[in-house]
């Protein structure tokens, strides 16, 4: 649900980029009818335009997902890790002629 | 010639020691596990990508030209990279082997991207 939200939010974005960029166009035909030089955007569009950047740099930091500990001896690194190389676990040792004791469970 | 004097061998041979020692403490690298210092990169790398495009696209709907169209880029990369340090809760060490991971990676490499879109934005905006 949260990727889900990150891209909608993404997807709005860009709608808006798209919705400012016809917005400008439309500005531009007005001021080509009034005759007149277009200088800058209007104040709706400079919005429209920051807002989808908000919206679109959440989605982007937000989608491809979390960053993962680089340190070996980090605390979420260590089970997975573990039986990623089977070529130094043994089986075939001593420790096979001790039964395990198996002790019934007591519960209170 | 004069006997060297026990003293001057002693301290030689223990300063060879501190060398040595000196020089393994050096040469202490920490283990990183690759899988994850490629996969945080490639994060980096597509988010500066997306941003690149975005960022493209809002300079041409702006009708920005010239330097001023880069300096949206430099902008909008910085947002990023402050954006990709909260991410990383400050605490940088922990996922990247280095600063200039975050402040500088990608940012040549999402530039061409930038410009195309820029120009094509630009082009559908303000000239047909």
């Amino acid at each position: 649900m949260g990727r889900r939200f990150d891209v909608g939010v993404g997807v709005f974005g860009a709608l808006l980029l798209a919705n400012a960029a016809v917005s400008t166009v439309l500005y531009r035909g007005d001021l080509k009818i009034r005759d007149e030089e277009f200088t800058f955007p209007s104040a709706q569009v400079v919005f429209e335009v920051a807002l989808s950047l908000v919206l679109c740099l959440w989605a982007a930091l937000k989608i491809p997902g979390s960053f993962l500990p680089i340190l070996s001896d980090a605390k979420e690194n260590r089970v997975t890790m573990f039986p990623a190389n089977l070529d130094f676990m043994v089986f075939n040792h001593r420790g096979k002629l001790f039964p395990p004791k198996f002790v019934e469970a007591e519960f209170s | 010639m004069a006997p060297t004097p026990r003293s001057a061998v002693v301290s030689r041979t223990s300063n060879a020691k501190d060398q040595t020692k000196k020089v393994d403490d050096a040469d202490e690298v920490p283990a990183y596990s690759q899988e994850n210092v490629q996969l945080n990169m490639r994060m980096i790398y597509y988010s500066r990508t997306f941003l690149s495009i975005v960022g493209g696209v809002i300079a041409g709907v702006l009708g920005l030209t010239g330097i001023s169209g880069f300096l949206c880029y430099f902008l909008i990369m910085m947002l990023a990279s402050v954006g990709v340090a909260a991410k990383a809760k400050f605490d940088v060490h922990s996922y990247f082997d280095s600063w200039n991971r975050i402040l500088f990676d990608g940012i040549g490499q999402g530039l061409l991207s930038f410009i195309l879109f820029w120009t094509f934005a630009y082009d559908i905006v303000h000239i047909f």
